[in-house]
């Protein structure tokens, strides 16, 4: 009985109705901000927006002291660390910088690059990639990077990322699809393609 | 130019409905989608596909969608209006009895006799007709169930020009459905009913210790994930790259995908807080490119992606581009899993890249632990024909009616590998977040971790089952307890496991006999680069007759990404010529990789590969048959065409043609009739051909050095037997089946026909044989049995004392070319010749194959192969084949030119023997013969066990060390919510802790003040007004009950703006 009349108490009533409410607003309220968050992801690669190249050119400087190399990882039996050495997998240091005093490693090596700006080897075309005077022909490459690849050079954040990344080979480095322009000279930091072989 | 998802996207239309339709948006606009032309939708050979299911049309049954839902009698007229004009059609419609029945629905299931063309146009013209698509029927797991191939032809020829065979297509799209394994028993129907994978792999034992998968960055490859899709809560980022100008998902197949691994309501995914990376790489036309892969992959690397899914895959593996770029992730750390493909049960099966040894590749099975029977299978066939192919797929998981994320929302549940794959996916991305020190996860260590904790299946062989079935749980604690290693995969060799072991348990190694070859792999968890130091040392157990036999070992010479070979070849020692018995061993190898902590330094781990075989003494030469392998060519790398030319939605060879792949139950027939069967991967000139009785020689695409054929001239002198089957070679058939292939936007010639008959008949000239370029197909009777000849040749010439027999059979070639049908009477298919020298062998030809391949099938004719084989082997002519009346004299070639080969083909590119020379290509110099160098044995006074599989145990690894909370082994139905589910008012830290509930911890004060503000100034308000009023009792007044209004019917008419008109 005495329940009964509680729940016909207009505040009772209110209260439960204030409480649905609280809860209805804030369901609603979140939903919304978690879609503005998703749409700010979206209109970062809007095509007709200019592309904030956030690439920073750091010049190797190699007096400048370093204590934490970051470095190609993936090579079989050669990497470049981010100051442009290029050494084997047994001078890597534990810092992840090559060994600058090993027979192995050389700064700034172009070994197998045509005069195009391709390679024969990944780690030779990084290294090749940062040198200082590449910073020209690559800034030229990031102002008129093609549609295809906004993705991928808008979210590099340095020179060592973008030779990486440029270095590797993409959708501008096959023919037919499925097969290599230049299965000899694949790795490009150059603005060109691979020179298109016959099949 | 095409990557495709090969498209069979089936939706559930109703309630029990078992029924499924195929979508028929496929990206070409050039067919004409009203056109009712099925298998001609399929003609592509995808290069890469979406992988759900696999289904084969119902020869006559058609389903007719309607554009609204109607109920049945307005169907019936619908369908009879429509068909009314097509006179003296014989159709019905298939009744459905389900509970559904009674309801309105928008389609109906027709049985068509004789359906022509014309007679599906009219049914579309209806205008509430809205597609008619055939009945498919998903392939049971029923072993018996032989599938209906019988698609009868109704397309015209021209249709080659317009398929595609080497899209590289999504793997799979045919969406299943929960019915996919138990249609015909009500027991099975609910077992089959879909159940919340995760929970049956036990992630909520993780979960609850609170792991989710947060911080792991895991990337979806597939048709993208729409914005604001309910289930995901930490979608980090989605790109496309495709053409199209959408990050939606317009298919489905992404969303599920996505869903699997990290869903977090519903249909729950194993990981929901992992970091979501979403790859749009198929458009809603399920089309795609390697570039735009090439290009994604890119992306994913430079975001430092830790797992990444792809349920696509192709037959292509020899894209470089494409293979190069997955080691490339791989050396970069991503962990890729991938779904082995839809094209099972047949062997030789698998897809790529998840047949590469860095991927994880996966198959999939059933709730009830059968393998799926759509679960591509079979031994790789990169190594063919030298070496043996590896083992996959690496592990199996549930892959056939498991629930998802549907489009927009909801569950559904789907079959295929592209589901088995990211349930292995949103596994490891849950297992990558247990382990502290994640510089210890790679993909070889994730890898290793996953096939040492599989569970094996019973009574199914490695090339099914790999590892066996995922085990979530195991798998976390040898992870946890992971020292960097390296192990082997398979892990031991006992070639007289059966049934595990097949093919290898399936017939004893014996003196004098091909050694048999077991391509292990090697995985280093220790690094992405290692070698193997020193040799292989092989170690005989002397006391189990461990030096009866002799090992050489092969191996890559860098192991790079994380895996490499260590091909083992393994022959009986001449001093067991004449022994029987079990022979034991191991092989021992050492990996060493270099330590990334000290300079100069190794890392070094020493894995023993048990090695144990049953040897027999040295069987009869008449028992013995050798398959040649060595001139079977096969896709990728050239276009080498399907011996059938009714398979168009199949228009490559790319099975390997090896007996242990699409000749596989040929081989198990020889073996059960005591024949031994051994592979010549080399020139003909590499063999000794006195061991043998019979040289097998079946759908051979490559040409012969001159010194093969003279090679094989003494021997069959010398008594060595020879059959040929033989498959279709016409130059202007050849010239029609050419299409634009627009995945490499090129035109494909093929390279030769089914066979290439013109060197064959180079080959058998000199006994005055050769084969016709006429191309034959149909049914007969030979012996009492029945046979159908699938795109064959004829035989042009043989030896006046020959016997040839001859049926009646359709020009196919005429067919093709100009559809006419013509019947030709006494066509000569079978000839069998007896050598004039003394002791000489025998040679029998037969015009087609497809009797004893496995692909494509209809009739086998083993019984053929015996009584061929009787006559080689043991000189027993077969009385029922020369007392046939359909014995004819011996063709002697004059009437017709004998096959010349294609102008201007490009054999010379894919040939072993033929090299590019100016004007015609000329053999090369004949290679010499692979040579062994066996391994001088280290004998060891030990024993082995007799059982080599315990647990195949990663080295070094405590696994009680990891404990587990309480890990109950009922769980009930009914689990606890998760915080999407529960709402704002759930209390923080529930099962699932994350960042979703932190935020909304932090909103919820601000609103709720706000709320109670509002709230209490209006009770303010009420109660100063209140007060100012007297109280007054209000009378309790008992109000009428309305007349009762007439209940609304709910139906689907109602709710559709369309409603029924007659």
């Amino acid at each position: 009985m005495v329940l009964r009349r509680l729940l016909r108490k207009r505040w009772v009533l209110g209260v439960v109705f204030g409480l649905s409410l609280i809860y209805f607003l804030t369901n609603t309220l979140k939903q919304e901000e978690r879609t503005i968050r998703d749409r700010t992801l979206l209109e970062a690669r809007d095509p007709d927006h200019r592309i904030p190249w956030k690439v920073r050119f750091n010049l190797g400087n190699s007096s400048r002291p370093i204590t934490q190399c970051r470095n190609s990882i993936q090579g079989k039996s050669l990497l470049t660390d981010e100051l442009g050495y290029v050494c084997e997998r047994k001078d890597l240091l534990v810092n992840g910088c090559c060994n600058v005093n090993a027979l192995s490693s050389r700064q700034y090596i172009c070994k197998s690059c045509l005069a195009n700006g391709c390679c024969n080897i990944y780690e030779y075309c990084v290294s090749c990639c940062l040198q200082p005077d590449k910073q020209l022909l690559l800034e030229h490459f990031l102002n008129r990077a093609a549609d295809g690849f906004q993705n991928l050079f808008t979210a590099v954040e340095d020179h060592f990322e973008l030779c990486l990344a440029k270095c590797r080979t993409s959708s501008q480095s096959v023919q037919h699809e499925n097969t290599y322009r230049n299965p000899q000279a694949k790795y490009c930091y150059g603005e060109s393609p691979p020179e298109l072989l016959p099949i | 130019m095409y990557k495709n998802l090969r498209d069979c996207q089936i939706k559930p239309m109703e309630l029990f409905q078992l029924y499924l339709y195929l979508s028929p948006q496929m990206a070409m606009p050039h067919i004409n989608l009203l056109t009712w032309n099925l298998p001609q939708l399929e003609a592509q050979m995808p290069w890469r596909y979406l992988t759900i299911t696999m289904f084969s049309p119902l020869s006559t049954e058609y389903i007719v969608a309607f554009n609204g839902y109607f109920t049945a009698k307005a169907r019936s007229h619908f369908i009879s209006s429509a068909l009314k004009s097509s006179e003296a059609l014989d159709w019905r419609i298939v009744p459905r009895k389900n509970p559904a029945s009674d309801f309105p629905s928008d389609f109906e299931v027709v049985q068509i006799r004789q359906a022509s063309h014309s007679s599906l146009l009219t049914l579309e013209d209806h205008p509430y007709i809205k597609r008619v698509t055939p009945q498919r029927k998903v392939f049971l797991p029923d072993p018996g169930a032989t599938c209906n191939n019988d698609t009868r032809w109704t397309q015209k020829w021209q249709s080659w020009q317009s398929s595609r065979p080497l899209r590289r297509t999504s793997l799979s799209l045919a969406f299943g459905f929960w019915h996919a394994t138990g249609r015909h028993s009500s027991r099975r129907l609910l077992r089959a009913i879909p159940r919340h994978v995760a929970q049956i792999l036990q992630a909520d034992v993780l979960w609850q210790m609170g792991y989710t998968g947060s911080g792991v960055k895991v990337a979806v490859f597939d048709t993208g994930l729409s914005e604001k899709h309910p289930h995901f809560k930490n979608v980090k980022e989605r790109t496309n790259w495709t053409n199209e100008k959408t990050l939606d998902d317009g298919l489905g197949h992404g969303t599920f995908v996505a869903g699997v691994i990290a869903s977090m309501r519903e249909c729950q995914g194993f990981a929901p807080d992992s970091e979501l990376h979403i790859f749009r790489v198929f458009t809603n036309n399920q089309v795609s490119y390697t570039s735009w892969f090439l290009d994604a992959f890119n992306y994913a690397i430079l975001k430092k992606i830790d797992v990444l899914n792809l349920s696509i895959g192709g037959p292509d593996f020899m894209d470089h581009p494409f293979v190069d770029k997955v080691w490339e992730l791989t050396a970069n750390r991503v962990i890729m899993v991938s779904a082995i493909g839809n094209d099972g049960p047949l062997y030789g099966t698998l897809n790529n890249p998840a047949d590469q040894m860095d991927v994880i590749g996966v198959g999939g099975i059933d709730f009830e632990d059968n393998i799926a029977r759509f679960s591509s299978r079979g031994m790789t066939t990169w190594e063919l024909p030298g070496g043996y192919g590896r083992v996959k797929p690496d592990i199996v998981t549930y892959g056939s009616g498991v629930r998802g994320s549907g489009m927009k929302e909801g569950c559904r549940s789907l079959s295929g590998t592209s589901v088995a794959s990211p349930v292995v996916a949103g596994a490891v991305t849950l297992l990558v977040s247990t382990v502290l020190n994640r510089e210890l996860v790679n993909p070889a260590s994730m890898k290793q971790a996953l096939i040492a904790s599989a569970r094996r299946l019973p009574g199914v062989n490695m090339f099914e089952q790999g590892h066996g079935k995922l085990d979530l749980i195991r798998a976390y604690q040898i992870l946890n307890s992971y020292k960097p290693q390296a192990s082997l995969s398979p892990s031991y060799i006992d070639l007289t496991e059966c049934p595990y072991m097949w093919p290898y348990c399936s017939q004893p190694i014996y003196y004098g006999g091909m050694p048999t070859i077991v391509n292990v792999t090697i995985l280093n968890g220790m690094g992405v680069t290692g070698r193997i130091l020193d040799k292989p040392i092989w170690q005989p157990y002397l006391p189990q007759n461990g030096d009866h036999i002799d090992v050489a070992v092969s191996y890559s010479p860098v192991l790079w990404p994380w895996a490499g070979y260590l091909a083992v070849s393994i022959s009986v020692a001449k001093k067991a010529a004449s022994w029987e018995g079990i022979a034991q061993g191991h092989v021992m190898v050492t990996v060493a990789s270099p330590a990334g902590n000290n300079v100069g330094g190794e890392m070094t781990s020493t894995v023993k590969l048990p090695v144990k075989v049953k040897i027999v003494p040295t069987p009869p030469r008449s028992k013995r048959v050798l398959w040649d392998q060595y001139h079977n060519l096969r896709y990728p790398p050239g276009y080498f065409p399907r011996d059938n030319l009714r398979m168009k939605n199949d228009p490559l060879d790319w099975n390997g043609d090896h007996i242990h792949t699409n000749f596989r139950d040929m081989y198990q027939h020889l073996r059960s009739m005591g024949y031994f069967v051994e592979v010549l991967g080399a020139p003909i000139t590499c063999f000794d051909a006195s061991q043998y009785g019979t040289f097998m020689m079946v759908d051979s695409e490559e040409e012969y050095f001159p010194e093969e054929i003279t090679k094989l001239r003494r021997d069959i002198d010398k008594g060595l037997s020879l059959i040929v089957f033989s498959d279709w070679y016409n130059t202007s058939v050849m010239r029609k089946v050419k299409f634009y292939d627009e995945n490499t936007r090129q035109w494909w010639m093929p390279d030769t026909g089914g066979a290439n008959v013109p060197a064959l008949n180079d080959l058998i000239s000199v006994w005055g044989m050769a084969f016709s370029d006429g191309l034959y197909e149909g049914d007969f009777t030979m012996a009492d049995h029945d046979m159908y000849y699938a795109s064959g040749c004829s035989i042009a010439k043989f030896p006046e004392d020959g016997i040839v027999i001859a049926k009646t059979l359709k020009d196919q070639g005429l067919e093709v070319l100009k559809q006419e049908t013509a019947v030709v009477e006494g066509v000569p298919i079978l000839g069998m010749y007896q050598t004039p020298s003394e002791g000489g062998g025998r040679i029998a030809l037969y015009g087609d194959s497809n009797c004893i391949d496995d692909s494509h099938r209809q009739k086998d004719c083993f019984w053929l192969l015996d009584a061929l084989l009787q006559y080689t082997s043991y000189s027993m002519t077969p009385p029922s084949l020369i007392h046939s009346n359909s014995r004819v004299t011996p063709p002697t070639g004059t009437d017709r030119p004998l096959p010349e080969r294609l102008e201007g083909n490009h054999l010379y590119r894919y040939s072993k023997v033929l090299e590019a020379h100016l004007g015609d290509p000329k053999p090369r110099p004949l290679p010499a013969c692979p040579h062994l160098s066996w391994s001088k044995p280290q004998p060891l006074n030990e024993t082995a066990p007799s059982n080599l599989w315990k647990h195949q145990k990663l080295l070094s690894i405590d696994m009680d060390k990891v404990v587990l909370p309480n890990v109950r082994n009922y769980r009930p139905q009914v689990r606890p919510l998760s915080p999407g589910e529960s709402g704002a008012w759930d209390i923080p830290g529930g099962i699932m802790p994350g960042r979703y509930n932190q935020e909304v911890g932090q909103t919820i004060p601000m609103f709720a003040f706000l709320g109670a503000m509002v709230v209490l100034s209006f009770f303010v308000v009420q109660l100063t007004k209140s007060k100012n009023k007297p109280k007054r009792r209000k009378p309790r007044v008992k109000r009428p009950t309305l007349p009762s209004q007439p209940p609304q019917t709910i139906g689907p008419q109602h709710t559709r703006p369309r409603t029924l008109e007659d």
